[in-house]
């Protein structure tokens, strides 16, 4: 995206500034989105992003400014801007001096789409996302139905003054179709999502008729429930985006972005039982075409599997290249941003629990009284209290050990490190789901996963 | 390209091909400084933008934006705006006659100093927050402040720009005392620097997690609620779209066909004011070029209008409010910008849960169905003193009922910026009762 020369250029700037480090980070996405609702073509909308980062490092001090005037004076600019507070008070050693000796790495394409973008024409997305709207229409009550195609394609560049040069290339597709039931007044939705770092194949490995009765089905399903029951109960969390649940209570936790501040209740804690010894936990940057997967992190680090909690122990925290400088622990590739306007964050990839041995039916056993909770939203966490919501989108009433009637969803809400010790059981039942997730450097594709799981007690949040 | 060579530039391609366009463009400055244990630790200094093409070809529509504004991007960005309209079977569409809007500066000198004071204004806020013995950690400080210049231009005469800004104070700190811990999350956004005070406002935030230390459980039960106006503005956020003429032209708010109904308790009055003089979500014309201004939503209890754009007025018969929005990213939508319940007499909590936070609003409340379910935090009231602060629960019910049963409303407007350019006021809001979730 730009020549060696300018990038050394820009680099030397820094160096000449004074800073220990000086990164630069080029982007540029092509987004398509399409919006189909109830069989028309709602919105169809088509972009390029296209801008730089650079980052200076002082210390543990960091300078970082953007733009998207990517001429060699648009870069020079910036970097005149990072730099004017500092004057320029460092020494350039010859590394520094404009001719670095660059170290390519590029993606070998582990996450590269099989049926790219360009396969095939618009008109055949709205064809298979009409699909999912007259799947999705089960019932009379059945008022709207919406579908959402989005397609993401981003070539990244980071290049650092310490002779770093990668390059890598990410291709993201995602489909969601949420449902409304309507009955006189009262309405309820119901939602499928699905998303991998793929091309169009993910409309044939997650045919949008399937995703549409699901949203279909738990609109209808939603329609017909009573409002959830409101206590402090067992919960039973379904598999897949139940994951959602260990991403707040303690993925973000494990981020050295509070982790190095001490602002997290599991700072300092590396080898001490966090959890139940149930629980094995990981953030994986390179599962195959995951949702959150790429070859290189934001930093230019090649993304890892990250043993973050190993039988209830704790054995890693998620860190950045600053997060490292601040606490020195190992970088684990964790490195991430929104787009070119954040510096990067340690965040998470790929989060999810490792399968247990139990069978999903003997969760249930036992259960007096609680809560199946099988598919679920999104959630949030305060990493210094530990304090975490997440919301529940399908929900079951168990009783005396059985699956009865269907309820309303409601918020789930506890502490961390409590609920994490909570954990009963773990099935074997392994699955992954999509999300967005959002912190300090905006917002990012997560998968979260989990198997079937049984947490002794949580706040169900419903109504009495 | 400049933004006004890249406009012209589109306008000349579209009129050529004897298509309507209209084009929307952003420009951003960022400043962020970030101060930790007395030090700077991060500054961010940035210039950003785009511009975004939403094309009418035979009454179909279509969008597309480039942050690149080259000749050969801009004409792709065209391209496939047209492909993109061909996609829709109806043809409706139409752009809105437009007018000269001239060039409108919101901002003036009104964030004019020195970096350096900037960067004190950062460091003095962190320190006086870790004056506080209970305070563990700051795990963020920061001055910020963004300026956005904004154009909208259009082949039907729609053609004018103007330039808003804030700045602010924010960040999040740890506080501890005994084993009790609590994180508190806050800022505050002015459109003058002169109205800043970086020690003052440490000492709010200090004082607002403070007050939640040693809290103690909830028992599940049905109590009165008084929410706190910034607690309110971000339920009052969550449902917005209730009142969006886009929500009620696609079947997704229960308001619709409702104008005219009694819909809240008869003191509640909501209005949308986007002329507000100094308001966080002020503008003067809309992202179609329409000039804005007041719409009262609620009066006195009863439904009274949406906020719409022309799509939405010309497919419900409304007038157009000027309500529309989009970014060069985005695409036709709705939006609010100074939303406000209007403060009432006053009152005082007599007993139940005065709640000083809800979290987890964009998972827990849907303004499709009406209902939430959002984790809180809050004082328990009792004998009409706060006895103790309670947490570890939720608070749940149906947002049109809960208006129906306001039962109260605090004297003094609060504002919180609640996202990009919209601002959301409340004053403290008494609800008869709500159910909560808790031990």
């Amino acid at each position: 995206m730009l020549s060696d020369t300018l990038v050394a250029d820009i680099l030397s700037r820094g160096r000449a500034a004074g800073a220990d480090l000086a990164e630069l980070y080029v982007e540029r996405w092509k987004r398509r989105n399409l919006r189909v609702l109830n069989g028309e073509a709602k919105e169809a909308t088509s972009g390029l992003e296209y801008g730089a980062g650079l980052r200076l490092f002082y210390g543990t001090e960091i300078a970082y400014g953007y733009t998207n005037d990517l001429t060699a004076e648009g870069l020079r600019e910036l970097a005149a801007t990072l730099t004017a507070r500092r004057g320029q008070t460092g020494r350039v050693d010859a590394k520094g001096r404009g001719g670095l000796d660059f170290r390519r790495s590029t993606a070998q394409g582990l996450h590269d789409p099989e049926v790219p973008f360009e396969t095939h024409p618009k008109r055949y997305r709205l064809e298979r996302l009409l699909e999912a709207e007259s799947a999705a229409r089960v019932a009379p009550e059945i008022t709207q139905v919406e579908s959402h195609l989005a397609e993401w394609e981003q070539e990244t560049l980071v290049c650092n003054s310490e002779g770093a040069w990668v390059e890598d290339r990410r291709v993201r597709t995602r489909l969601n179709v949420n449902a409304i039931a309507q009955d006189g007044p009262q309405m309820q939705t119901g939602v499928a999502v699905r998303g991998l770092s793929v091309g169009l194949e993910l409309l044939d490995r997650f045919p949008p008729a399937a995703l549409g009765r699901q949203a279909g089905e738990q609109a209808i399903r939603n329609l017909r429930a009573r409002p959830a029951p409101a206590g402090t109960m067992p919960v039973v969390l379904g598999n897949g985006f139940g994951g959602v649940i260990f991403h707040e209570a303690v993925g973000h936790l494990l981020e050295t972005t509070s982790v190095a501040k001490k602002a997290s209740v599991l700072s300092d804690m590396l080898g001490e039982e966090v959890a139940s010894p149930v629980v094995t936990y990981i953030d994986d940057g390179t599962t195959p075409h995951g949702w959150g997967s790429s070859e290189f992190d934001d930093e230019g680090a090649r993304t890892e599997r990250t043993v973050l909690i190993e039988n209830g122990v704790l054995r890693s925290y998620m860190v950045d290249r600053w997060g490292a400088l601040l606490t020195g622990y190992r970088p684990t590739g964790s490195g991430r941003r929104q787009d070119y306007t954040f510096a990067p964050t340690s965040r998470m990839r790929n989060t999810f629990i490792t399968p247990g041995t139990v069978s999903v039916e003997r969760l249930f056993d036992g259960i007096e009284f609680g809560l199946y909770a099988k598919e679920f939203r999104g959630g949030q966490v305060k990493p210094g209290s530990g304090e975490y919501n997440f919301g529940v989108q399908e929900a079951y009433v168990i009783r005396n050990g059985r699956v009865e009637e269907a309820v309303r969803g409601a918020m789930l809400v506890g502490k961390g490190p409590e609920t994490l010790k909570r954990v009963v059981a773990v099935a074997s039942d392994l699955e992954t789901a999509p999300g967005m997730c959002g912190s300090l450097s905006g917002s990012l594709p997560v998968e979260v996963g989990q198997p079937h799981v049984l947490v002794s007690e949580i706040v169900v949040g419903g109504e009495i | 390209m400049t933004f006004d060579e890249a406009k012209l530039h589109i306008l000349n391609r579209a009129q050529t091909r004897g298509i309507g366009a209209e084009v929307v463009g952003q420009r951003q400055r960022e400043l962020t400084a970030r101060a930790h244990t007395g030090r700077l630790e991060q500054l961010t200094q940035a210039v950003q933008g785009g511009v975004g093409v939403r094309v009418v070809v035979g009454g179909r529509v279509g969008y597309a934006y480039s942050e690149e504004l080259s000749p050969a991007a801009l004409d792709w960005m065209l391209d496939e705006a047209i492909e993109n309209a061909s996609l829709q079977r109806e043809a409706t569409g139409f752009l809105p006659a437009g007018s000269s809007l001239g060039r409108q500066d919101l901002v003036g000198d009104a964030f004019a100093a020195p970096l350096e004071a900037k960067v004190q204004a950062a460091l003095g806020f962190e320190g006086t927050l870790r004056e506080d013995a209970r305070v563990k950690q700051v795990m963020l400080a920061a001055y910020s402040e963004r300026v956005w210049d904004v154009s909208v231009a259009s082949t039907e005469g729609a053609d004018g720009s103007y330039r808003r800004g804030i700045a602010g104070m924010g960040g999040s700190i740890v506080m501890q005392e005994g084993t009790s811990l609590k994180q508190g999350w806050d800022r505050r956004w002015v459109t003058d620097l002169g109205m800043l005070d970086p020690g003052r406002t440490a000492l709010e935030f200090t004082e607002r997690t403070g007050r939640l230390l040693g809290a103690r459980p909830l028992a599940t039960g049905r109590y009165p609620a008084y929410f706190e106006p910034r607690a309110f503005a971000h339920l009052l956020f969550a449902f917005w779209s209730m009142w969006s003429g886009k929500a009620v032209m696609e079947g997704k708010s229960r308001l619709a066909g409702r104008l005219g109904e009694r819909v809240a308790a008869p003191i509640v009055t909501l209005i949308d004011d986007p002329t507000i003089s100094g308001g966080l979500g002020t503008r003067p014309f809309d992202a179609e070029g329409v000039a804005t201004r007041p719409q009262t939503l609620v009066e006195d209890g009863v439904l009274r209008g949406f906020l719409t754009n022309s799509e939405t007025a010309r497919a419900l018969d409304l007038e157009n409010t000027g309500h529309a929005s989009r970014n060069y990213r985005g695409t036709l939508s709705v939006a609010p910008s100074n939303l406000y319940v209007r403060a009432g007499t006053g009152f005082k909590p007599k007993r139940g849960v005065i709640i000083t936070e809800v979290t987890g609003v964009h998972a827990g409340a849907s303004a499709i169905t009406g209902q939430f379910s959002l984790q809180a935090l809050g004082l328990w009231v009792e004998g009409g003193e706060v006895a103790y602060p309670v947490e570890n629960f939720a608070v749940a019910g149906d947002f049109l009922t809960l208006l129906q049963n306001i039962s109260g409303l605090g004297d003094a407007l609060e504002w919180e910026l609640v996202w990009g350019g919209v601002a959301c006021g409340a004053p403290l809001v008494g609800v008869a009762e709500l159910s909560f979730a808790g031990a």
